[in-house]
């Protein structure tokens, strides 16, 4: 592992080093022997370190596979988990029926629209409680009363008041990414240096130009990280809605497949769950690459 | 010819308001700076030096006393009072070109002749070719050069500079201490310099005035009759600068 770390590191520092050469004196330099030498170093540790990795993963499965075809009862109990075998050969099926893709569809779309609000609304409310004092007043202690009820506490409420399940599913998945986001923007705008705002205003920008040439985007990378900590809650918060009250979606799958005991599924529909999570929140940062490159 | 630019300053008091009782950082500041003159002020830490220039650009309400421009009181910041902090305040997120035109496109100028404008600018900074580059692609020195282009392209009547130059090594700092004296030729705009350094008041000023750290007083004002390009080591060297430079070390102890 700290040989692993050690080839980044290099790599990182070589390549500071060679922009800020260029920066000073515009020097084209050719890669020496050493850097090839490096590379090759870095190469070989990478190789390693993915081995590492699958063989870790490979023995993991391997166990998985023996506790469970053993019956294994020891304090946990094994004997209703189906092995890997099993689980591979239900994603198998599964992955060619319509109502997996139209769980997944579902879950992926209620996801969009609730985190689409809570952009919107969770950045609208930060940058007004980290820009206006009088807004601060008015906004912050409904933030500070609602976020820390989890999202889940809402569902009874939500049932209660939307019209439909589906609106409602909707709701308490924007109620588990929308305060995430409002405070990471609130801190992100109330952590503008006071002198670049001094150094707009003396260059002629009024103070609306000020919030959006230095404020917002000062603030972006801070959002950035309050939307991929909003993403987790709101699949967090999709989950409960789709299991508890849900028709549809890739949760009210898992939690069918426990009713209707087929285990297999449920380990299918779990990894499919950690699967979109992490490509959604991998995109977010895919985003924050190309939105903000000058905070690389 | 030379009409914009005059700085008048009148009993300025500044300070700061703690529950009724105030504290004085600088206390009935008088002094007048001309148009296209160039002035240092010099101070130890904590005299208030850079509490006053940070007042002539607006950025602190006086508690008493006034600021004109040209006969203007200076109520608020404005894009005709040029500022270069001592820290890097280029915007990260633009580039350099970016920077540059900032102040212009406030101003209600195109895009294309804001662009001019930040090449012309850039250029007599010295950093033709890096106007696609990040700040944080630059070095320190070049980020300041980028920042003196940025608060030049908005042709502002009077440049206040908050030891510019502080944090440089010294061999950056001779090369933008002499690019700034082209430019102050070049452009004939007033410039007021705040540092705490004696010699680069004296390589670079027509007046030193030195602050007292007694709220802000004036000690003493000296007027440089050297001619401008100075050479540096015949200045320091020379009976006249030599005591100069002991009188203004004087009054700073």
């Amino acid at each position: 592992m700290n040989e692993i770390r050690a080839g980044v590191t290099d790599r990182g520092q070589g390549q500071a080093m060679s922009t800020a050469t260029e920066g000073r004196h515009k020097v084209a330099m050719k890669p020496g022997r050493g850097a090839a030498w490096s590379l090759r170093v870095v190469r070989k540790v990478r190789w390693a370190a993915l081995m590492a990795s699958a063989a870790s993963l490979i023995a993991g499965v391997g166990l998985w596979q023996w506790l469970t075809e053993s019956h294994v009862h020891l304090v946990l109990d094994f004997s209703n988990i189906p092995t890997p075998v099993a689980v591979f050969e239900a994603f198998r099926a599964v992955v060619v029926t319509k109502t997996f893709w139209r769980d997944i569809y579902w879950s992926m779309y209620r996801i969009l629209v609730a985190f689409g609000l809570a952009i919107v609304v969770g950045v609208s409310a930060g940058i007004a409680m980290g820009y206006s004092a009088i807004l601060r007043l008015v906004i912050a202690p409904y933030v500070e009363m609602l976020r820390p009820i989890p999202a889940i506490a809402w569902v009874p409420m939500a049932i209660l008041v939307w019209p439909t399940t589906e609106e409602s599913i909707v709701s308490i998945t924007f109620l588990g990414a929308v305060f995430p986001i409002a405070l990471n923007t609130w801190e992100g705008v109330r952590r503008v240096p006071k002198e670049l705002v001094k150094a707009a205003r003396s260059l002629g920008a009024n103070r609306m130009n000020v919030l959006f040439h230095v404020v917002v985007p000062y603030a972006i990378p801070s959002i950035t990280v309050g939307m991929a900590l909003g993403m987790g809650g709101a699949w967090f918060a999709l989950l409960a809605g789709e299991m508890i009250s849900g028709r549809f979606g890739i949760g009210y799958f898992t939690w069918e497949s426990y009713q209707l005991i087929q285990y297999a599924n449920i380990i299918v529909g779990m990894l499919t769950i950690g699967f979109l999570s992490s490509v959604s929140t991998g995109s977010i940062y895919y985003l924050k690459r190309k939105l903000v490159p000058w905070a690389e | 010819m030379q009409k914009v630019g005059n700085i008048d300053i009148r009993s300025l008091t500044l300070g700061f308001k703690n529950f009724g009782s105030t504290k004085a950082v600088v206390e009935d500041f008088s002094f007048k700076f001309e148009a296209g003159s160039f002035t240092s002020i010099i101070g130890s830490s904590g005299c208030g030096k850079s509490t006053l220039l940070n007042a002539i650009g607006g950025h602190y309400k006086p508690l008493a006393g006034h600021i004109f421009l040209d006969g203007c009181e200076v109520k608020e910041p404005n894009a005709s009072l040029g500022i270069v902090f001592q820290q890097h305040t280029l915007f990260p997120w633009k580039t350099v070109t970016e920077n540059v035109r900032f102040g212009p496109m406030q101003r209600g100028a195109s895009k294309a002749k804001a662009n001019a404008v930040a090449a012309k600018y850039i250029e007599m900074v010295g950093l033709a070719g890096y106007g696609d580059y990040y700040p944080k692609m630059l070095s320190g020195g070049m980020q300041h050069r980028a920042e003196i282009a940025r608060a030049l392209a908005n042709a502002p009547a009077v440049l206040l500079m908050d030891e510019p130059f502080g944090a440089l090594d010294a061999q950056m700092r001779a090369s933008l201490q002499s690019s700034l004296l082209d430019i102050w030729k070049e452009t004939h705009l007033t410039i007021i310099f705040v540092t705490h350094d004696v010699e680069e008041a004296m390589y670079l000023s027509e007046r030193i005035v030195v602050m007292s750290r007694d709220r802000g007083r004036i000690c003493e004002v000296f007027a440089l009759d050297e001619p401008f390009p100075r050479n540096k080591d015949k200045l320091f060297a020379s009976e006249g600068g030599r005591d100069l430079k002991e009188k203004c070390i004087g009054c700073l102890a």
